[in-house]
């Protein structure tokens, strides 16, 4: 088998121009540009922040904060597996044309999505801040939480990616299946509110884990659960890597298929 | 006979492609499952049939054939575009294939910025490129327009553009696939002779193309494709006269 990372880094200038182009892409004719990747979650954020203190009887202590450390790593898994689903099919007229090694449009896409999410964080930094919480030191536990919830996103976004070339019913089928994982993870209640019986659900989501850590680090400012998030790197690995073998297995047709 | 020797730059071994040819291509689910139960829908067409070819480092070869003879489906196979359905494909060297210029522009970067994108498909660095972008800029006369959105460009700037980008990537092995039909009078010229340097550098080059013009004048070797088999195999003017008398 052929060794991927000798692969992507012989090709590091095409990840490095298409994560360039992927970010200043978004934006291009907007009057408002790079500002509405801060607008975006802001204002999602409101929508929240207005509706669900209407419908929960008891929410959070400074539930805007509780609810942005939820809600924008939610968006990092939601946008990225989101966009996975049209990865290859959008770039058909290069992946008919041209060799070069197709994970490396997965792997911009994510890692793309990535960087929108470290400058998203300034909003949940400037947040815990204007709300008086501070920045504990537990905040160094940020890249390790991020590289566990890079390594599932790409995971998942590997098999989406590569699946969806086949089958395009995936594309329709995605956005139903997170908007119940949506619900399905502590984005905008807290884990302990959920009923005694209804809490295994949450125990088997990864999402779940990922985001008690960010929440753990910004908004309750304790340790995070290093034995849960190790458990949650170890998934997120294999996920990954099984992930790639389907992609590599895959991708051998997309030509003929697109 | 060995692979990974270093007279070859591409072998290929008894290489089949079977193409399913959807009819009426299933797409949703209740299609699929529809589709179970009828097969007449799709068909098999095996385009190549069998090809046995080595190409040796340094070699200009021409693919010449009518319509539908495999000849741009072995490019892609070459390519690794796609894969053949049974057979071994061994290449040596860095390969750039030319299949279809510009493929991956983006319309409103600037025509510099489609280099370095454009390059970096053919797997350059940046350093790389660097060292090469005044040169491809020189070669597609495109001077202060480089600087403009590429959707501000005539269809000959485009192409142009892409060519100049293609052919300075600096492969051991070129594929080209029917593209020598690039701008004006002045500008095809430039693009033969550039073709003729870097085959008296050593490169090794595969050429589709139906300009039997092209064959005499670039290529050392020619292979006729006609059903999915090699017809012939040989030097040019042989294999044109016999081609031009059979296809009369």
């Amino acid at each position: 088998m052929k060794n991927p990372f000798k692969d992507i880094y012989r090709y590091r200038e095409l990840l490095k121009t298409s994560v360039k182009k992927e970010i200043r892409g978004r934006y291009k004719n907007s009057c408002l540009g790079v500002i509405w990747s801060f607008l975006n979650p802001l204002l999602q954020i409101a929508v929240y922040a207005i509706v669900f203190p209407l419908i929960l009887r008891n929410t959070q202590e400074n539930y805007v904060i509780f609810l942005c450390c939820g809600l924008i790593p939610w968006t990092f898994f939601a946008t990225g597996i989101n966009r996975s689903a049209f990865n290859i099919i959008e770039n058909g007229n290069i992946v008919k044309k041209v060799f070069f090694p197709r994970e490396i449009l997965p792997i911009s896409v994510i890692t793309s999505e990535a960087i929108n999410f470290i400058i998203s964080t300034i909003i949940i930094l400037a947040f815990v801040i204007c709300g008086g919480l501070g920045i504990s030191k537990y905040i160094l536990f940020y890249p390790i939480i991020l590289l566990v919830q890079y390594l599932l996103v790409l995971g998942i976004s590997f098999v989406i990616s590569s699946v969806t070339v086949y089958l395009r019913d995936v594309q329709h089928f995605i956005g139903v299946l997170l908007q119940l994982l949506f619900y399905a993870a502590p984005v905008v209640y807290a884990p302990e509110t959920i009923p005694e019986n209804f809490k295994w659900i949450l125990k088997f989501n990864p999402m779940t884990y990922i985001i008690n850590g960010y929440r753990d680090i910004f908004y309750n400012q304790v340790k995070p659960d290093l034995v849960g998030l190790g458990i949650i790197f170890g998934v997120s690995l294999i996920v990954c890597c099984v992930g790639y073998f389907i992609f590599n297995k895959l991708q051998k047709g997309f030509a003929e298929q697109l | 006979m060995e692979k990974g020797n270093n007279e070859y730059a591409i072998v290929l071994e008894d290489v089949h492609k079977v193409f399913n040819v959807y009819l009426d291509k299933a797409n949703t689910m209740k299609e699929k499952i529809l589709f179970l139960f009828s097969r007449n829908r799709k068909e098999k067409r095996e385009v190549l049939k069998g090809i046995n070819l080595n190409i040796k480092k340094g070699e200009s070869v021409a693919l010449i054939g009518v319509n539908g003879g495999g000849k741009s489906t072995l490019l892609k196979l070459m390519t690794k575009i796609i894969y053949p359905n049974t057979g071994k494909i061994t290449i040596d060297g860095k390969l750039t294939s030319l299949l279809e210029l510009g493929a991956g522009f983006h319309q409103d970067f600037s025509g510099r910025e489609n280099i370095y994108f454009n390059a970096s498909i053919f797997g350059l660095t940046k350093k790389e490129i660097d060292e090469r972008i005044d040169s491809i800029i020189e070669f597609s006369e495109l001077g202060d327009y480089i600087d403009n959105p590429v959707r501000t460009y005539s269809s000959g700037m485009f192409m142009r553009l892409a060519f100049s980008v293609a052919i300075n990537v600096n492969a051991d092995i070129l594929l080209i696939d029917e593209i020598l039909s690039v701008g004006d009078q002045h500008f095809q010229e430039k693009c033969y002779k550039k073709m003729q340097e870097l085959s008296e550098e050593g490169k090794t080059m595969v050429f589709v193309t139906h300009s039997l013009e092209t064959v005499s004048k670039l290529c050392d070797r020619a292979i006729w494709l006609h059903d999915g088999l090699i017809k012939m195999d040989g030097k040019p003017k042989e294999i044109i006269a016999q081609y031009i008398e059979e296809t009369k």
